[in-house]
């Protein structure tokens, strides 16, 4: 019956729409509880960091490495987070600023100042290699933070 | 016609006089202060395009959006020609202090000589000393994009009457002299209220909601309350706020980096530690 198969394809046609609208959704959604999974990770390294960088707790650096392996793991597919599909969550806010997507070379190059500064703290091994790395990688935060990143609220 | 009249009458720029002007030799050194406290250089930044120009130089032409239009804050090095080089000490005075140009109009408040009206002059004075040891840069001056700009420049005069009130800060003699620092630099100088406290109907400062936060001034999200920063987690105490603006997200302190406010905590890392104190012991003190 032509009126069937017609009906038939509607049907299939409005499930598969249905279904890629919603998986779009979720990947927005999902992108940016990735992007913050992984800020939250970051900030967790910071907590550890920070107190024996301002003296308030020895140095140790197997709890740094540890920290940092979190981190590693919960920011593992950073590169799949930033589609230009994810400027905005159906459920989830983000704080990401358009110009993430407006001047992509700079956000680039944020995170790369970050990153480098993050590999040269991985690799330090003693207290005071660990000390003269470390500020970079604040700096680092800040430098992504202050351009790409827009006030809560 | 009248009213016509009244609004040129009442919206005329009144300015200092040098009978205004205290006897005062310039501390260099106090001006390098106050213009970190002050951050000049975040707004009055040297243009991308001033290729010779050090960029730490406050040699202006770099575009401030504000909800009037887009302003060029000027030069502030001291080329006579394009920058502030043969400018009197009243000529500064009045501009930081009461918001009028050399050549007698009304700055828009993005400006925030409403803050600055509180200073000491003898610290404008200092700031003005400071500037003038500064290699002067050749950054012509650039037109603001402001939409009835005329009108809105001298309606400006009007707004004056309640936006600018030119009373000096008043030291608190119940309070430490630490703590007295703090309020003086936030208040004058550090014009931290310009965006953490909301703004009335007319646009003036509410000071009965003092540091309440308010709507950021670039249109998206929301400027942070300063008030009881301690009680609600914030920070744990008044040297926590004062190392999270010494040192910002350097020490992991990532609540100081976004709005604009990594460049005040930048210019502010620049004072003394002791001054830095000082403000964070004020803030910590607002309930």
């Amino acid at each position: 019956m032509k009126s069937g198969i017609f009906l038939k394809t509607l049907t299939g046609g409005a499930v598969i729409l249905g279904l890629s609208v919603s998986l779009a959704f979720a990947s927005a959604d999902d992108a940016i509880k990735g992007r913050q999974g992984c800020m939250k990770a970051h900030g967790a390294s910071m907590g550890v960091m920070v107190p024996m960088i301002k003296g308030e707790k020895p140095y140790d650096n197997t709890a740094i490495q540890a920290t940092l392996m979190a981190e590693d793991g919960a920011c593992a597919d950073w590169a799949k987070w930033w589609g230009a599909d994810t400027q905005k969550g159906e459920t989830v806010e983000t704080f990401a600023k358009p110009e993430i997507w407006t001047d992509a070379a700079g956000f680039e190059a944020a995170g790369g100042a970050w990153y480098k500064a993050y590999q040269a703290v991985k690799a330090s091994a003693d207290e005071a290699g660990f000390k003269a790395v470390f500020p970079a990688l604040g700096a680092g935060c800040q430098g992504c933070h202050e351009k790409f990143r827009r006030p809560k609220g | 016609m009248l009213g016509l009249a009244a609004f040129w009458v009442l919206s005329a720029p009144r300015p200092l006089t040098a009978a205004d002007l205290p006897a005062h030799t310039a501390d260099i050194a106090n001006g390098e202060k106050l213009y970190n406290a002050a951050g000049c250089r975040s707004c009055h930044k040297a243009a991308a395009d001033l290729k010779d120009a050090d960029p730490n130089l406050p040699a202006g032409g770099t575009a401030l959006k504000t909800p009037v239009g887009t302003l060029y804050p000027p030069n502030l090095t001291p080329d006579t020609e394009t920058g502030i080089g043969a400018w009197s000490d009243l000529d500064f005075v009045n501009a930081v202090q009461r918001g009028i140009s050399n050549g007698g109009g009304h700055y828009i408040p993005a400006f925030p000589y409403t803050s600055y009206a509180a200073m000491r002059t003898e610290d404008v004075l200092d700031i003005r000393a400071y500037l003038a040891t500064l290699p002067a840069v050749k950054s012509p001056p650039r037109a603001a994009a402001i939409p009835l700009a005329f009108i809105v420049r001298r309606g400006i005069g009007l707004w004056k009457w309640i936006g600018l009130d030119t009373a000096r800060w008043q030291p608190d003699p119940a309070r430490s002299e630490t703590w007295n620092r703090g309020s003086y630099l936030v208040t004058g100088p550090g014009h931290c209220a310009e965006c953490h406290t909301p703004r009335t109907i007319f646009m003036s400062r509410d000071d009965r909601k003092a540091f309440q936060g308010g709507p950021h001034p670039e249109g998206v999200g929301k400027v942070p309350s300063l008030r009881d920063l301690i009680g609600r987690g914030r920070y744990k105490d008044a040297k926590d706020i004062a190392s999270a603006l010494q040192f910002g997200e350097i020490m992991g302190y990532d609540k100081v980096s976004s709005g604009g406010m990594g460049q005040v905590q930048s210019n502010i890392s620049k004072l003394p530690e002791t001054d830095i104190a000082a403000i964070g012991e004020y803030l910590a003190s607002l309930k």
